[in-house]
């Protein structure tokens, strides 16, 4: 049961745990993400000494476990960092996840591409409006993206070739595609 | 607008969903053992994902990577600990829970069939004694001495002069033997008749109550003391006159019979001596009838009484007659009952008197 939970996707983890109350699936989704919660929480462990590993992980999963029941989840890792940063912001309010308008774009174009993967002629008329939508973008946009996405180029590469440090060129790209996926979504109302 | 190819179908890479980094793929990543694919989905991957990207640069400061394996260990453990264990217990309990209201249910269903039961007989049993009990009377109260031999008394007045008259009949010589046959008729039977009578009484007197018993001794008794008068009053003809102011004291009724007697004696005698067997099973015939009678039985008692009107002959016809007659009266049939009186008088025989005192008092 383990083995066949842990090749589920996240999405069907989810469903598993709130319609079937699945508490396997649940743990099998919570294990998925539990090193990378432990590492962004590791730096505020050691910034306040006051907050024990032993009292600050089970609160989590407790929060986690609460807000899995009542919460639209579209991205797993969206939410458990949310749960996180609203736990260790303000421990005694619980700000309920919501997704914001671009992160819905992005979630709403990512899940068109993944449709189209089977469908042909889906797939040629998706690539044409990114097409289109590309070339809208600013002249530094597009080069970043088209250096990034479609030359395969690594962080390494492009912080040599530009001289920015990492955290700014994953902005600069994250801006990029943000607005990339807004000129896709308004395609119909520009043209 | 054609771009060229391989770039065509890169574009839809841009905003492909990729998974967040396994637990093995974070320090490949930080140390560069990844290859040159994987590396780039896992760039592109952190472009988009800050929980990746924030676990990423967390781990790059040197003195969390201890504490990061420690607590992801010590976290994998807690989960699996803590979560597993609730399910299986959960699944436990669910099943002790299932089973626990499917006993229940079967207590319940057996409780309420039990009762249902219990209802159910009882109402059977107030119906079966509403309707069983005035049978049950009947059938005990029937064969009752008193009322037989008020039945006796009524239906064949003989009886009653039977039981009287030995007093009065012994004097003569030839009746002592059959007196004494009439005191113990059940253990020591004399006459030959009453030997075979008593064979064929033996058959029914075993399925038969000690009442139906009593009832046979009463009908012997009248049989005998029927027979004896006959006899006596054949050889003391002369002596009626003696006779006649002795029993009237006695019994009223019983005194117009005597007359009927000393008319009847020819038919008798030769009923006797010829078809022995035939006079018995007439009378036996005549018996099981009265015994129908007496238990209340009407209709068997009447269709035997027709039986015996028209395959016997003799005495026992003109009785029948008049017995079924007293039953068509008690069933209610007056019409029946006069016809069946007027025949019994016509036929002049030794129930005459009795009949016509019957018709009288209808």
């Amino acid at each position: 049961m383990q083995q066949q939970l842990t090749n589920l996707s996240d999405k069907e983890l989810i469903s598993r745990a709130r319609k079937q109350l699945d508490r396997e699936a649940e743990s099998v989704l919570i294990d998925r993400y539990s090193h990378l919660l432990v590492a962004v929480t590791i730096p505020h462990l050691s910034s306040q000494p006051n907050l024990d590993p032993n009292i600050v992980f089970p609160a989590l999963l407790q929060r986690l476990n609460a807000s899995l029941k009542t919460q639209t989840i579209y991205k797993a890792n969206e939410w458990i960092l949310h749960i996180q940063k609203g736990y260790l912001g303000k421990p005694e309010k619980n700000t309920p996840f919501y997704p914001s308008r671009d992160g819905r774009d992005l979630l709403h174009i990512e899940n068109t591409v993944d449709k189209a993967a089977t469908n042909i002629i889906d797939r040629q008329d998706l690539i044409v409006r990114l097409e289109q939508a590309l070339q809208r973008l600013s002249a530094d946009d597009n080069a970043l993206i088209t250096q990034f996405y479609l030359e395969n180029k690594s962080f390494a590469d492009l912080t040599a070739a530009t001289g920015l440090p990492r955290e700014k060129l994953r902005s600069q790209l994250k801006a990029a595609k943000a607005k990339l996926a807004k000129l896709f979504m308004n395609q119909g109302y520009a043209s | 607008m054609l771009v060229n190819k391989p770039n065509n179908e890169k574009v839809l890479k841009i905003f492909s969903a990729i998974r967040c980094l396994s637990r093995d793929q974070l320090p490949r990543y930080m140390e560069g053992r990844l290859t040159d694919v994987e590396r780039h989905l896992v760039e592109q991957h952190l472009t988009d994902c800050d929980l990746c990207y924030d676990a990423l640069t967390a781990l790059e400061q040197e003195e969390n990577t201890e504490r990061y394996q420690d607590l992801t260990n010590k976290l994998q453990r807690y989960v699996q600990n803590s979560i597993q264990p609730v399910s299986h217990v959960q699944k436990v309990a669910q099943y002790t829970r299932k089973e626990k209201n499917k006993e229940h249910m079967l207590a319940y269903f057996w409780i309420i069939a039990f009762i249902g039961l219990g209802v159910g007989s009882v109402y059977v049993l107030r119906g079966h004694m509403r309707n069983q009990p005035p049978v049950r009377i009947m059938a005990s109260s029937l064969p009752q001495k008193d009322s037989v031999r008020e039945e006796v008394a009524t239906g064949v007045p003989l009886v009653t002069a039977a039981e009287n008259n030995p007093g009065t009949t012994t004097p003569a010589p030839a009746t002592t033997p059959a007196i004494q046959t009439s005191a113990k008729p059940a253990t020591a039977p004399v006459h030959p008749d009453s030997a075979a009578l008593k064979k064929a009484a033996a058959l029914k007197a075993a399925q038969k109550k000690a009442a139906a018993d009593s009832i046979k001794k009463h009908t012997l008794l009248q049989k005998q003391a029927d027979s004896l008068k006959k006899e006596a009053a054949d050889k003391v003809t002369a002596k009626a006159e003696e006779k006649k102011p002795e029993q009237r004291p006695e019994q009223k009724p019983a005194a117009p019979k005597e007359k009927q007697k000393e008319q009847a004696p020819p038919p008798d005698p030769p009923k006797r001596e010829t078809p022995s067997t035939a006079v018995n099973s007439d009378e036996y015939l005549y018996k099981a009838a009265m015994v129908y009678q007496q238990q209340g039985n009407l209709n068997e008692a009447i269709n035997r009484y027709k039986r015996i009107e028209s395959v016997s002959s003799g005495k026992y016809v003109e009785m029948a007659r008049y017995q079924l007659a007293i039953c068509y009266r008690s069933k209610g049939q007056a019409g029946k009952a006069r016809r069946m009186f007027k025949e019994v008088i016509r036929m002049d025989g030794s129930m005459k008197a009795a009949a016509q005192q019957a018709l009288d008092g209808m």
